[in-house]
């Protein structure tokens, strides 16, 4: 296994639901991708091109009609392969509380009781919820259900996370503080991180690399490595410069 | 909360319960309805306890509570049972549905005459009449809990890791207990409904047995105070349920 390039690897993912004899339209076709360590890739395009089925199948969640997956070599059969996973809705469990939830995400079997909830009230304090940890989700605010969200998937400690669209039902303002928050959490704990978008604007502020797919089916268009310097700024000529050009590939 | 009940409720509902029974009790005072069928309400208190002491009726609704506690607890144990079992399983689901559904629509009520012939007149068919009524609900409700449990949150305990049993017990079952609360007060209070129906038909104990024997008598003043306990004991048993319910699961589930 080389050393950098290809922590995860697509090979020639193609994807149709239902039995063969449905003939439902092809989702994914011949994805290729190779995802190197501590990279931060965004996913951009279309609603319905397939963003959500391509990281379940990472997630080991969806089966690909045909094609691998790799993390570090080994072939993804299955989630609890060191994806974490923080989906578009906050998926907590309603009946326990934020650390119930949290605690529920830490499966470290060789800890005691107390050192297990040291770490995650450690987690709760990462993404700035120490006080609302006998919350229940239904108390808790979106942004707040989100940030429980991202800490859960971060007490499973994996090496990656996988997030489908996390902010899209957020304000624009506690999306802004969620995406800088997450970018802290991404320095602080160094993940490989795949983030599905459809707004360029939030690939911009964070990624490495924005990944354009293109609908019906959905494929892999174009390939963007952002060397904007960080922390990116909005209003930056070289940012708007790529907001155009990405722009133009999604109109394309 | 919104359904904070303000004092001025407490007084309207105070006033609409005393609109029927102050005119009740004058008129059956001043003669103007035969109080030998409409026995005023005070009155018929104190002549009820003149004919019955309150150790029998006492023993009469322990009987009668007895009788629907354990058949209800056996038909809720049941019916959770089957219904996760249905709603978890596809093949179990397949093959128990149409069983349900068909014996479904069927009143508890109408099991009455079968009841007696497999069970005579004893025990067992009340006890079966009242398991029935309990059964019904809480199957159907586990098993509507247990499907319609979010897929999205038994992908998110896939992520950690959970599969097979440990994601029924500790995802699909929480899930669904909103559901299964709402199937076992609904189950609760048809039992209570079964119970009186089984025991007018033949018992020497319970309240249904009391009124039907007071109706023999003629003792219209028993009937009623017999009638009022059953109300109020179906009353503060759900009363217990609902409290219990919202204790167990108020916290995180707007019930
Ligand atoms: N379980 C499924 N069964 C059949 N079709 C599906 C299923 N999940 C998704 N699809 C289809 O796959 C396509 C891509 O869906 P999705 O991955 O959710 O897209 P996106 O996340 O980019 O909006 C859509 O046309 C959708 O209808
Ligand atoms: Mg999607």
């Amino acid at each position: 296994m080389s050393t950098d390039a290809g922590f995860i690897e697509l090979n020639d993912i193609n994807m149709r639901f239902g039995l063969p004899a449905e003939a439902l339209p092809v989702v994914l076709q011949g994805i290729d991708l190779s995802i190197a360590q501590n990279e931060f890739v965004s996913i951009v395009g279309r609603s319905g091109c397939g963003k959500t089925t391509l990281l379940n199948i990472v997630a080991g969640l969806v089966e690909a009609t045909t094609g691998t997956v790799t993390i570090a070599g080994n072939q993804v059969r299955g989630p609890g392969q060191g994806q974490g996973v923080v989906f578009q809705q906050h998926a907590l469990f309603p009946w326990l509380t934020a650390m119930g939830n949290v605690e529920f995400g830490c499966r470290k079997a060789d800890i005691s009781k107390s050192e297990k909830r040291e770490v995650c009230r450690q987690l709760l304090d990462l993404v700035g919820l120490s006080h609302a940890a006998d919350k229940y989700p239904r108390e808790l605010s979106g942004g707040m259900q989100q940030r429980v969200a991202i800490a859960r998937a971060l007490a499973l400690d994996p090496e990656i996370l996988l997030m489908d669209e996390p902010f899209g039902a957020l304000d624009e303002l506690t999306r802004i503080e969620l995406q800088q928050e997450l970018l802290r959490v991404w320095d602080a704990r160094k993940k490989t991180v795949i983030f599905v978008t459809h707004s360029i604007t939030e690939a911009l502020i964070l990624s490495d690399r924005v990944i354009l797919l293109s609908p019906h089916p959905g494929r892999v268009f174009k390939d963007y490595q952002i060397t904007l310097p960080r922390p990116r700024i909005r209003t930056d000529p070289a940012f708007n410069a790529m907001y155009q050009e990405i722009w133009e590939g999604l109109s394309a | 909360m919104s359904n904070r009940i303000s004092a001025k409720d407490v007084l309207l509902g105070g006033i609409g319960t005393l609109a029927v029974l102050v005119p009740w009790e004058i008129a059956a005072r001043s003669g103007i309805v035969d109080p030998s069928i409409f026995p005023s309400p005070i009155l018929a208190i104190s002549s009820a306890a003149e004919k019955l002491s309150a150790t029998e009726v006492l023993d009469h609704m322990g009987w009668s509570l007895f009788r629907v506690f354990s058949g209800f607890l056996l038909g809720a144990l049941a019916g959770i049972t089957i219904g996760i079992v249905a709603g978890w399983y596809r093949t179990a689901g397949y093959l128990l549905r149409p069983m349900i559904e068909l014996l479904r629509p069927i009143p508890p009520l109408a099991w009455i005459p079968l009841a007696i012939i497999w069970f005579g007149l004893g025990e067992p068919s009340k006890f079966f009449l009242i398991f029935l009524g309990a059964f019904f609900p809480v199957v159907t409700a586990t098993y509507q809990g247990v499907t319609n449990v979010d897929p999205i949150l038994i992908r998110a305990a896939q992520t950690f890791g959970l599969k097979g049993i440990d994601l029924l017990v500790r995802i699909v079952i929480p899930g669904a207990a909103p559901d299964l609360a709402t199937g076992i007060r609904i189950g609760w209070g048809l039992s209570f409904g079964v119970l009186v129906a089984a025991e007018l038909i033949a018992a020497d104990k319970g309240l249904g047995y009391m009124i039907m024997h007071a109706r023999l008598l003629g003792y219209v003043d028993v009937i009623v105070v017999g009638i009022v306990l059953i109300g109020i004991l179906n009353l503060l048993t759900d009363g217990m349920i609902a409290w219990l319910i919202k204790k167990g699961i108020g916290r995180w589930h707007e019930v």
